[in-house]
């Protein structure tokens, strides 16, 4: 059986920020909780927009940034992954710990992780700061294979002229300055940096981001010619769908730190199941004039991930979120408040305020004896269809001066698996009891 | 349907110290009333110099060369100055006299740059000023070119009557074409800049319509104090302020006039952003540029550029900084904005998937030079420039099954050392002895489809 | 096959041009079409061959003992610029050129000692403490905090008491008080280099970090460093002979040019040039070496470089 090249489990990576003299210390939660497995010789697209974690999540797989908690496996027999799901699902905490002492890439410490970076490396965005100004593109390119130990000092100055020619680049442009090169040039130099040592895993973030359309086309060739000839695999990540779609065999869909969706790149560019993929995917740009367009548009902007939504984060701007994706009761105070307070002020006269009792509970104190639980009751049903966060109410009761709104509680969801092989993180896709 | 900008021949050279930077070669472009003309182009192809050009937003080291024409509303205002020929363009250029020639044409076009062109760049941040609230930001776009209207505005609440608005309110509840019925009734009574406002209470999505109503009634304001009065009248009827220039320095004074115009400026850019779809437009103008996310940011920029109504803005990358979901919300508000306001657009992007989505027509350029011209529909389903393929084949398109996508061999050239002849030919796969020494003339290939390439013609 | 490729490629390239010297060409140019930065060289330029005259071929200008003034006690009171005293005398009849051009080698050997050793300190002690952060970071730039605090001028008094009164003294007390502003410097660069990608990438490519920070981040850190260098040393040249001016120096022989300002004072209303020239000399390299670091900061700026 092949290898798995890298395979993540629960992967966690919170930053701290803040937290001076008495306040409390917060984290953004840039990676919460993320598996991922990646076969060799596999291309994996990994695609989000801005802030999701897709660069923190590709830095984390080759330990360019210490995880917080979670597992990774390196280039790990299969069996031993299948054992260890199947651990995982059995809560054995016996043979998980067995395992990862064996097996964790996270063990690995000094001298011995700088020997193991020989088959890892990783291809930044832009070219004109990756490249380090001060030195020749020769030194450039055999940094890591005297740093890790791949070849001697001697041996490395000829490979550098070998993988030269291998990204297409004559050998006088050993003794440059990445100043002096374009950009398209600069790539090629921080790609054949990449592959000096030929390592079994390369994480591309967004390597032609920077370059022009047909400068990226000549890239994008090469990383695959160079793929084929030296069987590296791939973490693809961009946020450019097609050229993930072009590039890689699976794809992943992240949103706010966590994987929405993943699995095959056709069935989820043409059938995505997640309604953030749908909204993603519905709005690339594609080089068709006139095609029929189905867009779904999406409402409010990507959350903070300080203090991100519970449940399903992407329950706030969903299209067809329902009562139980995480609702909680700030959001729908929020809301209740603008209709009593704002939009149809006049008609609740008597309301004195409006405050959250507990995590799902609102109440609504009023004067006098107005008929206002009824006349809440249908505005709050008129306008389920514009304020979804509205859907979440479970009932209404009147206390005297006082109307209790409940809220129906969240379920968090998990990976599931739809039926063309897809694993989905919605509820939409739970298997029903 | 009519042009409203026309380029003839414009060359524009940047002198730098390894040699002069040829950046435009002579580039020829009309633009039209109400349409989206895309400018696609790799970089160096100088997409973005054609641009601040036409904004006259040149650095001083740019040298526009003689025969140059930038013809905006049939007037063509480079003709006013004494621009340096061709030959003169060499080792002993008086760098010094160019710049001051730069300096007059920016001076010069100042005043008509923000009301008839504008301007929106890529990087939201670094066009907003991060010091200043974003609807003050909007108000001095306003008050640089339009507070005629501003003050027209104030003095048309103040003047409007009982029995005016009750004519209001009946033209809204009964009439089929309210803007249009709007517009007559205004100019009828003289309340210029009352339609605006209404228009505004009646698009609000979040109010109910006892509440527009009511709004509408209470657009009527008090007379101000005389001294304010006067100086709204005196503006609004285009008169010289004289005195209260003066009256504006003193800080209590100022209050009461040029305050007054400032405060109708927030309520102007109140309108404007909830006209680009910003929810709660009236907490906005109160916050900072970092305080809004980049979509917003841009849509503040774009509001900025609208602020004078003008009759041309240039979206240098607009969304090229942006994710794809929130630059599809930009594009699908461009595509908005032509209709509802007849303004024309030009959409510098490297990304012809991006133009395809807004654009009327699209401009390919290569090498400082437009080598195809033409309907949207044509450019992408019957291109003919050897280049424009070569940059349709290079993009990758989602389909089942995947073709591989071809690179166009080479460099984008050095534009101080162009190559002869027609700028492509080092990378053209169909390149003839012609084209290594003649420049390709634009051929009218079918109706409104212009290329410049051998290959076509006689 | 690429072995073969490769080294011919090299010598043919290397024949050709060399990069490192194509770099200094840029450079050169930069400063020498910038004329204020010129005149501020040529100006620090013959300041230096005034040292290596004084110090080597004394005889060769007429000077007949380096390290000592020479007094004149037939016409101990100052006499103005004439043709025998091109600059006029100074008290005890010193000839003032003659005492200037031996006051300026120890000023600014001295000074040039000062920056150099401090710029050392404070670049070793910036860089790891920006490059590592943590606590370390922490206590040294709260240590600096503490220099900064104190006026640096009373300071170095203050240490010099306790030292006592020597020229070796008033340097080491400079150095004391100059390393931390350096630090200060070094460590904001390297803050600013540590979020570039290469870095990242370094690390990605298993570089120990030692090498990281002396491969990657000193050779970037050093450029601007070099600036700030030349900008204090006009300072340095100041302060220095203002602490041998009132009074820090140690025996009247020594020829130094806060003393010989000194030497002045008490003639400054019969006869100022004796106060005015040696200060004259003092404030025109300060503004030179000025001139020059700015010059020199356009070297370095990258935005310059690609016009």
């Amino acid at each position: 059986m092949a290898n798995v090249i890298i395979a993540a489990y629960n992967l966690k990576k919170y930053f701290p920020v803040g937290g001076f003299l008495f306040s409390s210390k917060q984290t953004i939660k840039a990676v919460d909780d993320v598996s991922i497995k990646i076969k060799e010789n596999e291309v994996v697209g990994l695609v989000g927009e801005t802030g999701c974690g897709k660069t923190t999540l590709g830095k984390l797989l080759i330990r360019l940034i210490e995880p917080t908690a979670g597992e990774i496996f390196f280039d790990v027999p299969e069996e031993i992954i299948v054992e260890y799901e199947e651990a995982l699902k059995n809560k054995d905490t016996k043979k998980i710990e067995k395992i990862s002492k064996r097996y964790s890439f996270l063990n690995k410490k000094g001298g011995e992780l700088r020997r193991m970076r020989r088959y890892m490396n990783i291809v930044f965005q832009d070219p004109y700061s990756s490249l380090n100004p001060r030195m020749l593109v020769k030194d450039i390119i055999a940094e890591p294979i005297i740093s890790t130990g791949y070849a001697s000092k001697k041996e490395a100055e000829e490979l550098v002229f070998k993988l030269l020619e291998e990204v297409g680049l004559t050998p006088e442009f050993a003794f440059r300055y990445p100043h002096e090169l374009s950009g398209g040039q600069r790539q090629r130099v921080a790609l054949a940096r990449g592959i000096s040592t030929l390592p079994k895993f390369l994480v591309l973030d967004e390597p032609t981001s920077a370059l022009d359309v047909s400068i990226q086309a000549q890239i994008l060739n090469l990383i695959n010619e160079i793929r084929k000839k030296y069987s590296i695999t791939i973490l693809f990540i961009s946020h450019n769908i097609s050229v993930v779609h072009y590039m890689s065999d699976r794809i992943a869909v992240m949103y706010a730190g966590k994987i929405v969706e993943e699995g095959y790149k056709n069935s989820i560019i043409f059938d995505p199941k997640h309604p953030y993929s749908k909204a993603l995917i519905s709005s690339i740009p594609r080089p068709e004039p006139m095609r029929e367009k189905i867009i779904i548009n999406l409402q409010g902007e990507i959350p903070n991930l300080i203090n991100p939504p519970k449940g399903c984060r992407f329950h706030p701007r969903c299209p067809v979120a329902f009562e139980e994706c995480g609702w909680t009761a700030d959001e729908v105070f929020q809301d209740i408040e603008y209709i009593i307070m704002r939009r149809y002020a006049e008609q609740f006269n008597g309301i004195k305020r409006i405050y959250i009792e507990d995590d799902f509970t609102i109440s609504v104190e009023y004067e006098g004896k107005n008929l206002i639980e009824e006349k809440l009751k249908e505005v709050l049903n008129k306008e389920k269809q514009e304020l979804r966060s509205l859907i979440s109410i479970k009932n209404i009761k009147s206390e005297s001066t006082k109307i209790k709104i409940e809220l129906y509680k969240f379920v968090e969801p998990e990976m599931y698996k739809s039926k063309d092989g897809i694993n989905v993180r919605c509820l939409l896709y739970r298997e029903k009891k | 349907m009519s042009e409203i900008l026309t380029i003839n021949n414009l060359k524009v050279w940047f002198h730098t110290r390894r040699g002069t930077f040829k950046a435009l070669n002579g580039v020829n472009l009309n633009l039209r009333k109400g349409e989206v003309l895309g400018l696609a182009g790799e970089s160096g192809s100088g997409k973005s110099t054609l641009g601040l050009s036409i904004m006259a937003l040149l650095p001083s080291n740019a040298i526009i060369v003689r025969g140059s024409k930038i013809i905006l509303k049939n007037r063509d205002y480079l003709k006013y100055f004494e621009l340096f020929p061709e030959e003169k363009i060499d080792r002993k250029f008086k760098i010094k006299k160019n710049q001051k020639i730069m300096k007059h044409i920016r001076d010069f076009l100042a005043k008509i740059r923000g009301k008839e062109v504008s301007m929106v760049f890529q990087e939201p941040m670094t066009a907003l000023n991060p010091l200043l609230q974003i609807g003050y930001q909007i108000t001095e776009a306003l008050l640089a070119h339009s507070s005629i209207n501003l003050a027209k505005r104030i003095l048309s609440r103040i003047n409007l009557t009982e029995d005016d608005v009750r004519e209001i309110l009946k033209i809204v509840k009964s009439s089929k074409n309210v803007e249009k019925d709007l517009n007559e009734f205004s100019k009828l009574k003289k309340l210029d800049g009352i339609e605006d406002q209404v228009l505004y209470i009646l698009n609000r999505k979040d109010l109910s319509t006892i509440r527009k109503e009511r709004m509408i009634y209470s657009l009527k304001e008090k007379m101000k104090n005389p001294l304010t009065m006067s100086y709204l009248k005196k503006i609004a009827e285009n008169k010289s302020i004289g005195i209260y220039r003066f009256l504006n320095r003193i800080p209590i004074l100022k209050r009461y006039l040029k305050g007054v115009l400032i405060k109708e400026g927030y309520r102007k850019a109140i309108e404007l952003l909830a006209m680009l779809n910003i929810p709660h437009a009236e907490k906005v103008v109160y916050m900072y540029p970092h305080e809004l996310s980049g979509g917003m940011r841009q849509r503040v920029s774009i509001a900025i550029a609208l602020a004078n109504n003008p009759d041309i803005i240039i979206l240098d990358e607009p969304t090229s900084a942006l994710d794809v979901i929130v630059q599809y919300q930009i594009l699908q508000l461009i595509s908005e904005l032509k209709y509802k306001l007849n303004i024309s657009f030009i959409f510098i992007s490297h990304d012809l998937s991006v133009l395809a989505e807004v654009c009327d027509r699209i401009a390919i350029m290569y090498g400082g030079r437009i080598v195809e011209i033409g309907p949207i529909d044509k450019i992408f389903y019957e291109s003919l420039h050897p280049y424009t393929k070569g940059l349709l084949r290079a993009i990758p398109k989602i389909s089942k099954d995947i073709k591989t996508i071809e690179s166009i061999p080479g460099t984008v050239p050095d534009m101080r050392n162009p190559p002869n002849g027609c700028m492509f030919h080092p990378r053209c796969p169909y390149v003839m002895d012609v084209c290594r020494n003649k420049v390709p003339k634009s051929i009218e290939y079918s109706k409104d489809h212009f290329v410049e390439c051998f290959l076509y013609g006689e | 096959m690429s072995k073969n490729i490769g080294l011919i490629g090299r010598r043919n390239y290397l024949l050709k041009q060399n990069p490192r010297i194509e770099e200094l060409k840029i450079s050169f140019k930069i400063f020498f079409t910038n004329p204020t930065a010129v005149a501020g060289f040529v100006i620090t330029l013959l300041y230096f061959i005034d040292i290596i005259l004084v110090q080597f071929f004394p005889s060769f200008i007429g000077i007949s003992d380096p390290n000592r003034y020479i007094y004149n006690f037939n016409n101990p009171v100052p006499l103005p610029p004439s043709s025998s005293h091109w600059c006029g005398t100074t008290a005890g009849g010193i000839d003032l050129c003659d005492a200037i051009i031996k006051s300026i080698r120890i000023d600014l050997i001295y000074s040039l000692f000062i920056v150099i050793v401090g710029a050392i300190i404070g670049l070793l002690l910036g860089l790891v403490s920006g490059y590592l952060g943590g606590i370390f970071d922490e206590i040294l730039m709260r240590i600096t905090d503490i220099f900064f605090s104190i006026p640096y001028l009373v300071l170095a008094i203050a240490i010099l008491f306790v030292l006592g009164v020597s020229l070796e003294n008033i340097a080491f007390s400079l150095i004391i008080v100059w390393w931390p502003l350096y630090a200060r410097y070094a460590r904001a660069q390297t803050l600013s280099i540590k979020q570039m990608t290469f870095i990242e990438s370094a690390k990605a490519s298993g570089t120990r970090d030692l090498m990281i920070m002396f491969k990657h981040i000193v050779p970037n850190v050093l450029p601007p460093i070099f600036v700030q260098i030349s900008l204090d040393l006009g300072t340095v040249v100041g302060v220095f002979a203002t602490l041998a001016f009132i009074g820090f120096s140690p025996t009247a022989n020594i020829p130094e040019l806060g003393y010989l300002t000194s030497l002045g004072l008490n003639y400054i209303s019969i006869a100022p040039w004796s106060v005015i020239i040696p200060g004259l000399v003092i404030t025109v390299f300060a503004l030179a070496v000025n001139l020059m670091g700015d010059g020199l900061r356009d070297v370095i700026d990258p935005k310059r470089r690609s016009v």
